[in-house]
């Protein structure tokens, strides 16, 4: 049984088509990525599968369970991505408050959670209103996961967390998947899916692009890649292997480069290269591998 | 359910309790009134002095107004009995669904297994309770105010018909708050309306009793079916009043459990 069933899912605003026939599964014990930029559908998704928002057409089943049953949220962890929490109660009366929702469930995880993050006591006994944004949505974090779900849906989790407690959070998904459990994660940074995703499907204005693995996502994404020479740039780095595209302006010379960077790189290696900028890929990277630098540009 | 329950009255006790408080001392306070001042015997002595066909006319218009029961009838009707009243069951309304939308913790609270229909319901069934708590005070306010001042007491169903027709009033504004409040996403613009529409029914139901040409509204108020003087002076049929509060109670919640069990959260 798959943890999570998305099938022909379709919705609108107005006029607005927020999803149109997206349909993917996350199988028990899979971190399973959900990219795309602001707007592309990924929170109506989540939304529609929580039951806050209802689909026109299609349908989510969680833990083989549907939506519409309160039942099968029972062992779904959710953080929404517009996390708003009580702002009058205390860190403890929130994750109390979580808890009794699941009476046959208890917060087991709440301790080791609360180490992870580096949620303190004192933090804990402090109204919400009082908390750091950071500090927020990792209690936000908590009261998903306490209560140690076989599902966590979690949009744009790492919003306001510091690098190390995103190393930590990515280490616990990791440990959560090896459990059996299912993670679906939301997010429009591509780095951080490829560092904790297995597989993922790639959103963009409703639609889903793709599914795949990680591994092909990397060869299909085009990377850019700015080389500075000793000497004037050669002109023959356009044919080298996995470059689709090279810009070259004296000594400078960006390069379009998809799949395997290693023979790239080696080829690099016989000309006097004085600066190699290779920055973090962006969505708009992942739409160039699938689209094509025109139709990119309106992702 | 137990959770939104234990929310509910952590956030509310405050504001119930001196909701509760206030309404209880006033109606107390108004069994002081009438005990200390006679005020009713002072207007009897200028009666007194008309002539009798002159005395008859007034004393049928003033319709037992100027006894004890009377006055205190008249604590109930009172704009600070009703608007406490009335502020209570308008902000339970307006945050209920409009304003935990605002607040966007709605997508916290419904992605818990909570269903709708329990959600709404916890809410309702808490402002059924929270209301008649406070009904319940401001009687409490009304018998100890007896007692203390040795004014002539009710009787125990005057009293129960007293509370549950207040009850039953600001049940009635709880309920259009409420359906405001289920197409609304913003919870001043839900209790604007809900107050708006109290004050509407209050305002219309004073005119039209003084102003003949209006008297034709009165029927279409809430507070046309709340009448606390002819229950204090026992001869109120209570069956038609509050079967049109219970009415609009029915309609005003019905209606906004099918809106907000149809629309899109947050």
């Amino acid at each position: 049984m798959n943890g999570l069933e998305v099938s022909d899912l379709t919705k609108r605003y107005g006029r607005v088509q927020a999803l149109r026939n997206v349909s993917f599964s996350v199988a028990a014990g899979e971190v399973f990525g959900y990219l795309g930029p602001n707007g592309a559908g990924k929170t109506t998704t989540l939304r529609i599968a929580v039951g806050l928002v209802r689909a026109d057409q299609g349908s989510v089943r969680l833990l083989g369970r549907a939506v519409g049953e309160a039942r099968a949220r029972e062992s779904v962890g959710y953080l929404p991505g517009d996390l708003r929490l009580y702002l009058d109660m205390t860190g403890a009366s929130l994750l109390n408050y979580g808890a009794r929702f699941r009476p046959g469930r208890p917060p087991v995880l709440r301790a080791q959670l609360l180490e992870t993050f580096g949620l303190s006591e004192t933090d804990l006994a402090r109204r919400v209103k009082t908390l750091s944004r950071g500090t927020q949505q990792k209690l936000g974090l908590v009261l998903a996961m306490q209560h140690d779900p076989d599902l966590l849906l979690l949009d744009e989790p790492t919003i306001g967390l510091d690098p190390l407690v995103q190393h930590a959070f990515r280490g616990l998904l990791r440990e959560l998947a090896g459990r059996g459990k299912t993670v679906l994660f939301s997010s429009h940074v591509l780095s951080e899916v490829e560092a904790v995703c297995g597989r993922v499907a790639i959103l963009k204005a409703g639609e889903v692009l793709a599914v795949e693995t990680i591994q092909t996502l990397r060869e299909r994404v085009v990377r850019h890649m700015q080389v500075r020479f000793a000497a004037a740039a050669p002109a023959t780095l356009a044919g080298l292997p996995g470059v689709t595209r090279a810009q070259v302006s004296g000594r400078e010379a960006t390069l379009w480069v998809q799949g395997d960077l290693n023979p790239l790189l080696r080829e690099l290696a016989g000309w006097p290269v004085e600066q190699l900028i290779f920055p973090e890929p962006q969505l708009e990277d992942i739409f160039l591998g699938y689209y094509g630098p025109q139709e990119s540009r309106h992702a | 359910m137990r959770s939104v329950l234990q929310r509910l009255i952590d956030r509310y006790a405050p504001l119930l309790a001196a909701a509760a408080l206030l309404l209880g001392l006033f109606q107390f306070l108004i069994c002081a009134a009438v005990a200390s001042v006679d005020v009713g015997g002072a207007i009897e002595l200028l009666i007194s002095t008309l002539p009798p066909f002159v005395q008859a006319a007034v004393t049928s218009q003033l319709m037992g107004g100027l006894t004890a029961s009377g006055l205190i009838a008249f604590g109930w009707s009172h704009p600070i009995a009703q608007a406490l009243g009335i502020a209570v069951a308008v902000v339970l309304a307006a945050n209920a669904v409009a304003g935990e939308v605002e607040a966007g913790t709605i997508e916290l609270v419904l992605s818990q297994p909570l269903s709708r229909l329990h959600y709404f319901g916890t809410h309702v069934l808490f402002a059924g309770a929270a209301l008649a708590v406070l009904s319940a005070a401001g009687v409490a306010g009304t018998v100890v105010g007896q007692r203390v001042f040795s004014l002539p007491p009710f009787a125990p169903v005057a009293l129960l018909k007293l509370g549950a027709n207040f009850l039953a009033l600001v049940g009635a504004c709880f309920g259009i708050t409420l359906l405001f409040s289920a197409f609304s996403r913003e919870r001043g613009r839900a209790a604007t309306f809900g107050f708006l529409v109290a004050l509407t029914s209050y305002l219309v139901q004073v005119i039209g009793s003084l102003w003949i040409k209006a008297a034709f509204l009165v029927p279409y108020t809430l507070h046309h079916y709340f009448s606390p003087r002819e229950i204090l002076a026992g001869y109120a049929n209570l069956a038609r009043p509050m079967a049109v509060l219970m009415g609009v109670i029915v309609v005003g919640v019905g209606l906004g459990w099918w809106r907000f069990r149809r629309r899109d959260l947050p």
